[in-house]
Protein backbone atom coordinates (compact mmCIF):
# COMPACT_ATOMS: atom_id res chain seq x y z
CA UNK A 1 0.00 0.00 0.00
CA UNK A 2 2.81 2.42 0.82
CA UNK A 3 4.08 2.18 -2.77
CA UNK A 4 0.67 2.79 -4.35
CA UNK A 5 0.13 5.77 -2.04
CA UNK A 6 3.41 7.32 -3.08
CA UNK A 7 2.68 6.68 -6.77
CA UNK A 8 -0.63 8.46 -6.32
CA UNK A 9 1.00 11.42 -4.58
CA UNK A 10 3.45 11.73 -7.48
CA UNK A 11 0.60 12.13 -9.98
CA UNK A 12 0.89 15.21 -12.22
CA UNK A 13 4.27 16.18 -10.77
CA UNK A 14 6.22 14.92 -13.78
CA UNK A 15 8.03 12.48 -11.51
CA UNK A 16 7.51 9.31 -13.56
CA UNK A 17 7.98 10.93 -17.02
CA UNK A 18 11.20 12.54 -15.77
CA UNK A 19 12.63 9.16 -14.84
CA UNK A 20 11.55 7.59 -18.10
CA UNK A 21 13.01 10.42 -20.20
CA UNK A 22 16.15 10.50 -18.05
CA UNK A 23 16.55 6.75 -18.42
CA UNK A 24 16.18 7.02 -22.19
CA UNK A 25 18.68 9.86 -22.33
CA UNK A 26 21.24 7.84 -20.37
CA UNK A 27 20.49 4.79 -22.53
CA UNK A 28 21.27 6.69 -25.71
CA UNK A 29 24.83 7.33 -24.51
CA UNK A 30 26.38 3.86 -25.06
CA UNK A 31 24.59 3.51 -28.40
CA UNK A 32 25.75 6.89 -29.66
CA UNK A 33 29.23 6.55 -28.22
CA UNK A 34 29.78 3.12 -29.76
CA UNK A 35 28.19 4.12 -33.05
CA UNK A 36 30.40 7.18 -33.43
CA UNK A 37 33.65 5.70 -32.10
CA UNK A 38 33.26 1.97 -32.61
CA UNK A 39 36.82 1.58 -33.88
CA UNK A 40 38.11 2.85 -30.53
CA UNK A 41 36.27 0.17 -28.59
CA UNK A 42 36.13 -2.93 -30.78
CA UNK A 43 39.80 -3.77 -30.31
CA UNK A 44 39.98 -3.22 -26.56
CA UNK A 45 40.71 -6.12 -24.19
CA UNK A 46 37.95 -7.30 -21.84
CA UNK A 47 34.41 -8.38 -22.35
CA UNK A 48 32.13 -6.17 -24.46
CA UNK A 49 30.05 -5.31 -21.41
CA UNK A 50 33.12 -4.24 -19.49
CA UNK A 51 34.24 -2.10 -22.43
CA UNK A 52 30.81 -0.49 -22.65
CA UNK A 53 30.64 0.15 -18.91
CA UNK A 54 34.16 1.59 -18.81
CA UNK A 55 33.38 3.91 -21.69
CA UNK A 56 29.97 5.15 -20.62
CA UNK A 57 29.08 4.41 -17.02
CA UNK A 58 30.48 7.51 -15.31
CA UNK A 59 28.26 9.78 -17.41
CA UNK A 60 25.28 7.42 -17.13
CA UNK A 61 25.74 7.15 -13.35
CA UNK A 62 25.84 10.93 -13.07
CA UNK A 63 22.54 11.18 -14.91
CA UNK A 64 21.09 8.44 -12.71
CA UNK A 65 22.11 10.16 -9.49
CA UNK A 66 20.78 13.49 -10.68
CA UNK A 67 17.49 11.74 -11.40
CA UNK A 68 17.49 10.22 -7.91
CA UNK A 69 18.26 13.55 -6.28
CA UNK A 70 15.65 15.42 -8.33
CA UNK A 71 13.08 12.71 -7.68
CA UNK A 72 13.71 12.74 -3.92
CA UNK A 73 13.36 16.53 -3.75
CA UNK A 74 10.23 16.49 -5.89
CA UNK A 75 8.57 13.89 -3.69
CA UNK A 76 9.15 15.86 -0.51
CA UNK A 77 8.25 19.11 -2.28
CA UNK A 78 4.73 17.74 -2.85
CA UNK A 79 4.54 17.01 0.89
CA UNK A 80 5.71 20.43 2.01
CA UNK A 81 4.24 22.71 -0.69
CA UNK A 82 0.67 22.80 0.63
CA UNK A 83 1.48 21.40 4.05
CA UNK A 84 0.14 17.94 3.16
CA UNK A 85 2.80 16.47 5.41
CA UNK A 86 1.01 17.90 8.45
CA UNK A 87 -2.17 16.08 7.46
CA UNK A 88 -0.19 12.87 6.97
CA UNK A 89 1.38 13.27 10.41
CA UNK A 90 -2.05 13.57 11.97
CA UNK A 91 -3.17 10.26 10.46
CA UNK A 92 -2.54 6.86 12.04
CA UNK A 93 0.65 6.10 10.12
CA UNK A 94 4.22 6.41 11.22
CA UNK A 95 6.10 9.24 9.54
CA UNK A 96 8.98 6.85 9.01
CA UNK A 97 6.73 4.69 6.83
CA UNK A 98 6.28 7.61 4.47
CA UNK A 99 10.05 7.75 4.10
CA UNK A 100 10.13 4.00 3.44
CA UNK A 101 7.37 4.38 0.83
CA UNK A 102 9.34 7.07 -0.95
CA UNK A 103 12.51 4.99 -0.80
CA UNK A 104 10.63 2.03 -2.32
CA UNK A 105 9.19 4.20 -5.11
CA UNK A 106 12.54 5.81 -5.86
CA UNK A 107 14.21 2.38 -5.89
CA UNK A 108 11.52 1.10 -8.25
CA UNK A 109 12.10 4.02 -10.58
CA UNK A 110 15.82 3.38 -10.37
CA UNK A 111 15.23 -0.24 -11.41
CA UNK A 112 13.17 0.99 -14.38
CA UNK A 113 15.92 3.41 -15.39
CA UNK A 114 18.55 0.67 -15.04
CA UNK A 115 16.38 -1.66 -17.12
CA UNK A 116 16.17 0.90 -19.93
CA UNK A 117 19.93 1.36 -19.74
CA UNK A 118 20.48 -2.39 -19.66
CA UNK A 119 18.46 -2.75 -22.85
CA UNK A 120 20.79 -0.23 -24.39
CA UNK A 121 23.83 -2.28 -23.27
CA UNK A 122 22.25 -5.42 -24.72
CA UNK A 123 21.64 -3.67 -28.02
CA UNK A 124 25.15 -2.21 -28.18
CA UNK A 125 26.80 -5.52 -27.25
CA UNK A 126 24.72 -7.45 -29.75
CA UNK A 127 25.09 -4.94 -32.55
CA UNK A 128 28.80 -4.16 -32.35
CA UNK A 129 30.36 -7.08 -30.48
CA UNK A 130 27.95 -9.99 -30.71
CA UNK A 131 26.61 -11.91 -27.74
CA UNK A 132 28.87 -14.44 -26.08
CA UNK A 133 28.85 -17.21 -23.49
CA UNK A 134 28.24 -15.80 -20.03
CA UNK A 135 26.87 -12.51 -21.37
CA UNK A 136 23.55 -12.72 -19.52
CA UNK A 137 25.15 -13.74 -16.26
CA UNK A 138 27.63 -10.88 -16.50
CA UNK A 139 24.80 -8.51 -17.36
CA UNK A 140 22.76 -9.70 -14.37
CA UNK A 141 25.72 -9.23 -12.02
CA UNK A 142 26.35 -5.72 -13.32
CA UNK A 143 22.68 -4.82 -13.01
CA UNK A 144 22.43 -6.12 -9.45
CA UNK A 145 25.67 -4.46 -8.44
CA UNK A 146 24.87 -0.98 -9.74
CA UNK A 147 21.35 -1.23 -8.32
CA UNK A 148 22.60 -2.18 -4.88
CA UNK A 149 25.24 0.53 -4.88
CA UNK A 150 22.60 3.09 -5.86
CA UNK A 151 20.44 2.42 -2.79
CA UNK A 152 22.54 4.40 -0.27
CA UNK A 153 22.36 7.43 -2.56
CA UNK A 154 18.56 7.03 -2.70
CA UNK A 155 18.43 6.95 1.09
CA UNK A 156 20.76 9.93 1.53
CA UNK A 157 18.98 12.10 -1.02
CA UNK A 158 15.65 11.35 0.69
CA UNK A 159 17.12 12.09 4.11
CA UNK A 160 18.30 15.49 2.88
CA UNK A 161 15.02 16.18 1.06
CA UNK A 162 12.97 15.30 4.16
CA UNK A 163 14.95 17.73 6.28
CA UNK A 164 14.17 20.92 4.39
CA UNK A 165 10.80 22.49 3.66
CA UNK A 166 12.41 24.60 0.97
CA UNK A 167 13.07 22.28 -1.97
CA UNK A 168 15.85 24.47 -3.34
CA UNK A 169 17.95 24.05 -0.21
CA UNK A 170 17.56 20.27 -0.32
CA UNK A 171 18.26 20.20 -4.05
CA UNK A 172 21.30 22.44 -3.64
CA UNK A 173 22.82 20.28 -0.90
CA UNK A 174 22.12 17.12 -2.88
CA UNK A 175 23.63 18.50 -6.08
CA UNK A 176 26.74 19.68 -4.22
CA UNK A 177 26.98 16.15 -2.80
CA UNK A 178 26.73 14.64 -6.28
CA UNK A 179 29.44 16.86 -7.75
CA UNK A 180 31.64 16.25 -4.74
CA UNK A 181 31.13 12.52 -5.28
CA UNK A 182 32.22 12.89 -8.90
CA UNK A 183 35.52 14.30 -7.74
CA UNK A 184 36.24 11.82 -4.96
CA UNK A 185 34.90 8.48 -6.14
CA UNK A 186 38.20 7.43 -7.64
CA UNK A 187 40.51 8.94 -5.03
CA UNK A 188 40.46 6.23 -2.36
CA UNK A 189 38.36 3.33 -1.17
CA UNK A 190 37.13 5.22 1.90
CA UNK A 191 36.07 8.26 -0.12
CA UNK A 192 34.35 6.05 -2.68
CA UNK A 193 32.06 4.82 0.10
CA UNK A 194 30.32 8.22 0.18
CA UNK A 195 26.73 7.31 -0.78
CA UNK A 196 26.63 9.58 -3.83
CA UNK A 197 29.98 8.15 -5.01
CA UNK A 198 28.96 4.50 -4.86
CA UNK A 199 26.73 4.43 -7.97
CA UNK A 200 29.79 5.40 -10.07
CA UNK A 201 31.39 2.03 -9.31
CA UNK A 202 31.18 -0.77 -11.87
CA UNK A 203 31.32 -4.49 -11.41
CA UNK A 204 33.59 -5.48 -14.28
CA UNK A 205 37.30 -5.26 -13.59
CA UNK A 206 36.80 -4.80 -9.84
CA UNK A 207 38.59 -7.15 -7.47
CA UNK A 208 36.03 -9.68 -6.07
CA UNK A 209 36.99 -8.77 -2.49
CA UNK A 210 36.44 -5.11 -3.24
CA UNK A 211 33.07 -5.97 -4.77
CA UNK A 212 32.09 -7.67 -1.53
CA UNK A 213 33.33 -4.69 0.47
CA UNK A 214 31.23 -2.32 -1.61
CA UNK A 215 28.17 -4.55 -1.25
CA UNK A 216 28.68 -4.69 2.51
CA UNK A 217 29.18 -0.93 2.64
CA UNK A 218 25.98 -0.41 0.66
CA UNK A 219 23.97 -2.47 3.15
CA UNK A 220 25.56 -0.65 6.08
CA UNK A 221 24.87 2.70 4.37
CA UNK A 222 21.19 1.84 3.90
CA UNK A 223 20.81 0.85 7.55
CA UNK A 224 22.77 3.79 8.95
CA UNK A 225 20.90 6.39 6.87
CA UNK A 226 17.60 4.71 7.81
CA UNK A 227 18.49 5.03 11.49
CA UNK A 228 19.57 8.65 10.98
CA UNK A 229 16.22 9.47 9.39
CA UNK A 230 14.41 7.80 12.29
CA UNK A 231 16.43 9.86 14.82
CA UNK A 232 15.92 13.02 12.78
CA UNK A 233 12.13 12.58 12.78
CA UNK A 234 12.13 12.01 16.54
CA UNK A 235 14.29 15.06 17.23
CA UNK A 236 12.34 17.30 14.86
CA UNK A 237 9.07 16.47 16.58
CA UNK A 238 10.55 17.63 19.89
CA UNK A 239 11.29 21.05 18.41
CA UNK A 240 8.04 21.55 16.51
CA UNK B 1 -17.93 11.51 31.06
CA UNK B 2 -14.88 13.25 29.66
CA UNK B 3 -13.53 12.04 26.34
CA UNK B 4 -10.40 14.21 26.58
CA UNK B 5 -8.60 15.04 29.79
CA UNK B 6 -5.36 16.92 30.15
CA UNK B 7 -3.31 17.26 33.30
CA UNK B 8 -0.98 20.24 33.64
CA UNK B 9 -0.22 20.12 29.94
CA UNK B 10 2.72 22.38 29.13
CA UNK B 11 4.60 23.23 25.98
CA UNK B 12 7.63 25.41 26.40
CA UNK B 13 10.03 26.58 23.71
CA UNK B 14 13.44 27.99 24.46
CA UNK B 15 12.26 31.54 25.08
CA UNK B 16 8.55 31.29 25.83
CA UNK B 17 5.84 29.00 27.13
CA UNK B 18 3.07 28.42 24.60
CA UNK B 19 0.88 26.32 26.89
CA UNK B 20 1.23 26.41 30.66
CA UNK B 21 -0.19 23.80 33.06
CA UNK B 22 -3.46 23.47 31.21
CA UNK B 23 -5.95 20.98 32.62
CA UNK B 24 -8.95 20.51 30.36
CA UNK B 25 -12.04 18.36 30.74
CA UNK B 26 -13.83 17.85 27.45
CA UNK B 27 -17.16 16.02 27.72
CA UNK B 28 -18.17 13.29 25.33
CA UNK B 29 -20.76 14.02 22.67
CA UNK B 30 -20.57 17.81 23.01
CA UNK B 31 -19.11 20.74 21.11
CA UNK B 32 -16.22 22.18 23.11
CA UNK B 33 -15.21 25.70 22.18
CA UNK B 34 -11.60 26.59 22.58
CA UNK B 35 -11.36 30.32 22.81
CA UNK B 36 -8.50 32.76 22.99
CA UNK B 37 -6.75 35.57 21.14
CA UNK B 38 -4.14 34.79 18.50
CA UNK B 39 -1.08 33.21 20.09
CA UNK B 40 -2.98 32.05 23.17
CA UNK B 41 -1.88 28.44 22.69
CA UNK B 42 -5.03 26.96 21.15
CA UNK B 43 -3.33 25.50 18.08
CA UNK B 44 -0.37 24.27 20.13
CA UNK B 45 -2.72 22.42 22.48
CA UNK B 46 -4.54 20.88 19.55
CA UNK B 47 -1.25 19.93 17.93
CA UNK B 48 -0.24 18.17 21.12
CA UNK B 49 -3.48 16.14 20.99
CA UNK B 50 -2.45 14.94 17.54
CA UNK B 51 1.16 14.29 18.44
CA UNK B 52 2.31 16.99 16.01
CA UNK B 53 4.25 18.56 18.82
CA UNK B 54 5.55 16.96 21.96
CA UNK B 55 4.39 18.24 25.37
CA UNK B 56 7.21 19.53 27.56
CA UNK B 57 5.40 18.23 30.64
CA UNK B 58 1.99 17.08 31.75
CA UNK B 59 -0.16 14.39 30.23
CA UNK B 60 -3.38 13.81 28.40
CA UNK B 61 -5.70 10.97 27.53
CA UNK B 62 -8.14 10.79 24.64
CA UNK B 63 -10.98 8.32 24.90
CA UNK B 64 -9.06 6.47 27.60
CA UNK B 65 -5.91 6.23 25.49
CA UNK B 66 -2.77 7.84 26.76
CA UNK B 67 -0.23 9.82 24.80
CA UNK B 68 2.44 8.94 23.72
CA UNK B 69 2.00 5.17 24.15
CA UNK B 70 -1.32 5.02 22.28
CA UNK B 71 -0.61 7.75 19.73
CA UNK B 72 -1.56 5.68 16.67
CA UNK B 73 -4.73 4.45 18.39
CA UNK B 74 -5.63 8.05 19.27
CA UNK B 75 -5.12 9.17 15.66
CA UNK B 76 -7.45 6.41 14.42
CA UNK B 77 -10.26 8.03 16.41
CA UNK B 78 -9.53 11.68 15.68
CA UNK B 79 -10.36 13.68 12.59
CA UNK B 80 -8.48 16.94 12.50
CA UNK B 81 -8.10 20.24 10.78
CA UNK B 82 -5.23 22.33 12.12
CA UNK B 83 -4.44 25.97 11.34
CA UNK B 84 -4.81 25.92 7.57
CA UNK B 85 -5.97 23.41 4.99
CA UNK B 86 -3.28 20.80 4.30
CA UNK B 87 -3.49 18.96 1.00
CA UNK B 88 -1.64 17.80 -2.11
CA UNK B 89 -2.07 20.63 -4.60
CA UNK B 90 -1.29 18.36 -7.54
CA UNK B 91 -4.24 16.10 -6.71
CA UNK B 92 -7.96 16.73 -7.00
CA UNK B 93 -10.14 17.07 -3.92
CA UNK B 94 -11.39 13.54 -4.45
CA UNK B 95 -7.88 12.13 -4.84
CA UNK B 96 -6.75 13.92 -1.68
CA UNK B 97 -9.54 12.32 0.30
CA UNK B 98 -8.88 8.94 -1.30
CA UNK B 99 -5.34 8.96 0.08
CA UNK B 100 -6.73 9.57 3.57
CA UNK B 101 -9.43 6.95 3.01
CA UNK B 102 -6.86 4.30 2.20
CA UNK B 103 -4.77 5.12 5.25
CA UNK B 104 -7.86 4.92 7.46
CA UNK B 105 -9.02 1.77 5.66
CA UNK B 106 -12.47 3.18 4.94
CA UNK B 107 -14.96 2.16 2.24
CA UNK B 108 -14.85 4.05 -1.08
CA UNK B 109 -18.22 5.65 -0.38
CA UNK B 110 -16.74 7.62 2.52
CA UNK B 111 -15.00 10.01 0.08
CA UNK B 112 -18.24 11.02 -1.60
CA UNK B 113 -19.98 11.26 1.74
CA UNK B 114 -17.34 13.65 3.12
CA UNK B 115 -17.45 15.75 -0.04
CA UNK B 116 -21.23 15.88 0.16
CA UNK B 117 -21.22 16.98 3.80
CA UNK B 118 -18.99 19.98 3.10
CA UNK B 119 -20.68 20.81 -0.20
CA UNK B 120 -17.71 20.11 -2.42
CA UNK B 121 -19.11 17.27 -4.57
CA UNK B 122 -19.47 19.51 -7.59
CA UNK B 123 -15.77 20.39 -7.58
CA UNK B 124 -14.32 17.04 -6.50
CA UNK B 125 -12.46 16.57 -9.77
CA UNK B 126 -10.76 19.97 -9.70
CA UNK B 127 -7.12 20.17 -8.60
CA UNK B 128 -6.87 21.27 -4.97
CA UNK B 129 -4.34 23.99 -5.84
CA UNK B 130 -6.99 25.58 -8.05
CA UNK B 131 -9.57 25.71 -5.26
CA UNK B 132 -10.55 29.05 -3.76
CA UNK B 133 -9.62 29.65 -0.11
CA UNK B 134 -13.12 28.71 0.99
CA UNK B 135 -13.03 25.52 -1.05
CA UNK B 136 -9.64 24.60 0.43
CA UNK B 137 -11.12 25.16 3.86
CA UNK B 138 -14.00 22.85 3.00
CA UNK B 139 -11.58 20.24 1.71
CA UNK B 140 -9.71 20.46 5.00
CA UNK B 141 -12.97 19.93 6.84
CA UNK B 142 -13.86 16.99 4.61
CA UNK B 143 -10.50 15.40 5.39
CA UNK B 144 -11.32 15.70 9.09
CA UNK B 145 -14.87 14.40 8.73
CA UNK B 146 -14.12 11.45 6.48
CA UNK B 147 -15.09 8.16 8.08
CA UNK B 148 -17.12 9.92 10.81
CA UNK B 149 -14.45 9.83 13.52
CA UNK B 150 -15.72 9.88 17.12
CA UNK B 151 -13.58 12.94 17.90
CA UNK B 152 -13.10 16.01 15.74
CA UNK B 153 -10.46 18.64 16.35
CA UNK B 154 -11.10 21.74 14.27
CA UNK B 155 -8.80 24.72 14.50
CA UNK B 156 -10.54 27.88 13.32
CA UNK B 157 -12.54 26.01 10.67
CA UNK B 158 -14.45 29.03 9.39
CA UNK B 159 -11.38 31.08 8.43
CA UNK B 160 -11.56 32.22 4.82
CA UNK B 161 -15.20 31.31 4.34
CA UNK B 162 -17.79 33.80 3.13
CA UNK B 163 -20.71 34.63 5.48
CA UNK B 164 -22.91 31.93 3.94
CA UNK B 165 -20.09 29.41 4.24
CA UNK B 166 -19.48 30.43 7.86
CA UNK B 167 -23.16 29.93 8.64
CA UNK B 168 -23.21 26.52 6.91
CA UNK B 169 -20.11 25.27 8.68
CA UNK B 170 -21.32 26.53 12.05
CA UNK B 171 -24.63 24.74 11.54
CA UNK B 172 -22.75 21.62 10.46
CA UNK B 173 -20.49 21.66 13.52
CA UNK B 174 -23.45 22.25 15.79
CA UNK B 175 -25.24 19.25 14.29
CA UNK B 176 -22.28 16.84 14.28
CA UNK B 177 -22.60 15.40 17.82
CA UNK B 178 -26.18 14.41 17.15
CA UNK B 179 -25.71 13.34 13.53
CA UNK B 180 -22.45 11.41 13.86
CA UNK B 181 -22.39 10.75 17.58
CA UNK B 182 -19.08 12.53 17.95
CA UNK B 183 -17.31 15.07 20.12
CA UNK B 184 -16.10 18.29 18.52
CA UNK B 185 -13.34 20.54 19.80
CA UNK B 186 -13.44 23.76 17.85
CA UNK B 187 -11.20 26.75 18.32
CA UNK B 188 -11.78 30.38 17.52
CA UNK B 189 -10.70 33.80 18.65
CA UNK B 190 -14.30 35.00 18.42
CA UNK B 191 -16.56 34.41 21.38
CA UNK B 192 -19.58 35.33 19.26
CA UNK B 193 -18.75 32.42 16.98
CA UNK B 194 -18.06 29.93 19.75
CA UNK B 195 -21.21 31.01 21.56
CA UNK B 196 -23.28 29.83 18.61
CA UNK B 197 -21.67 26.41 18.48
CA UNK B 198 -20.32 25.27 21.82
CA UNK B 199 -21.85 23.52 24.79
CA UNK B 200 -18.78 24.11 26.91
CA UNK B 201 -15.90 26.52 26.48
CA UNK B 202 -12.32 26.89 27.59
CA UNK B 203 -10.68 30.31 27.46
CA UNK B 204 -6.92 30.46 26.97
CA UNK B 205 -4.66 33.48 27.19
CA UNK B 206 -0.87 33.39 26.98
CA UNK B 207 -1.00 29.63 27.38
CA UNK B 208 -3.03 29.74 30.61
CA UNK B 209 -6.55 28.44 31.03
CA UNK B 210 -8.55 31.38 32.37
CA UNK B 211 -11.93 29.71 32.44
CA UNK B 212 -13.62 26.42 31.67
CA UNK B 213 -17.35 25.81 31.78
CA UNK B 214 -20.63 26.55 30.01
CA UNK B 215 -21.56 29.97 28.64
CA UNK B 216 -23.98 30.33 31.55
CA UNK B 217 -21.24 29.57 34.02
CA UNK B 218 -19.05 32.14 32.28
CA UNK B 219 -21.76 34.76 32.69
CA UNK B 220 -22.11 33.91 36.39
CA UNK B 221 -18.35 33.93 36.82
CA UNK B 222 -17.87 37.36 35.28
CA UNK B 223 -20.92 38.78 37.04
CA UNK B 224 -19.42 37.67 40.32
CA UNK B 225 -16.17 39.41 39.49
CA UNK B 226 -17.88 42.62 38.38
CA UNK B 227 -17.34 42.48 34.63
CA UNK B 228 -20.01 43.44 32.08
CA UNK B 229 -22.31 40.56 31.14
CA UNK B 230 -24.66 42.25 28.69
CA UNK B 231 -22.35 41.59 25.76
CA UNK B 232 -20.32 38.39 25.87
CA UNK B 233 -17.69 39.80 23.52
CA UNK B 234 -17.05 42.57 26.08
CA UNK B 235 -16.94 39.96 28.81
CA UNK B 236 -14.33 38.00 26.92
CA UNK B 237 -12.24 41.09 26.22
CA UNK B 238 -12.46 42.14 29.85
CA UNK B 239 -11.22 38.72 30.96
CA UNK B 240 -8.32 38.82 28.54
CA UNK B 241 -7.40 42.41 29.38
CA UNK B 242 -7.47 41.68 33.08
CA UNK B 243 -5.15 38.73 32.55
CA UNK B 244 -2.86 40.84 30.36
CA UNK B 245 -2.78 43.59 32.98
CA UNK B 246 -1.91 41.07 35.67
CA UNK B 247 1.03 40.06 33.51
CA UNK B 248 2.05 43.67 33.02
CA UNK B 249 0.94 43.84 29.41
CA UNK B 250 -2.22 45.90 29.76
CA UNK B 251 -3.13 48.08 26.79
Amino acid sequence: MILSQEVKKAKRTGFIPTFLVGGLLAAILPVLNTAVRSENYLGLPGTPLQILFDANWSMMALLNILLIVGGACLMYYTEYADNAIQKMKSLPIKEGMMFVGKAVLLSTMYVIVLTIETLSFIFSSYHWFGLYNGFWLELGKNFGYVFLLGLPSIMLSLLIASAFKNMWIALGINVIGVFMAMMIYNMSFILSLFPFAMPFRIFGGTDPNRVLQFIGAAFIGIIVIGILEFIFLKVRRSFE
Amino acid sequence: MNIIETHNLTKAYSNFTAVSDVSLNIPKGKVYGFLGPNGAGKSTTMKMFLGLTKPTSGSFAINGKKYPNDRIQILKEVGSFIESPAFYGNLSGEENLDIIRKILDLPKSSVDEALEIVGLSQWKGRLAKKYSLGMKQRLGLASALIGRPPILILDEPTNGLDPIGVHEIRALIRSLPEKFDCTVIVSSHLLSEIELMADKIGILNHGNLLFEGTIEQLKQHVAATGYPTANLEDTFLALINEDNTRRGEGR
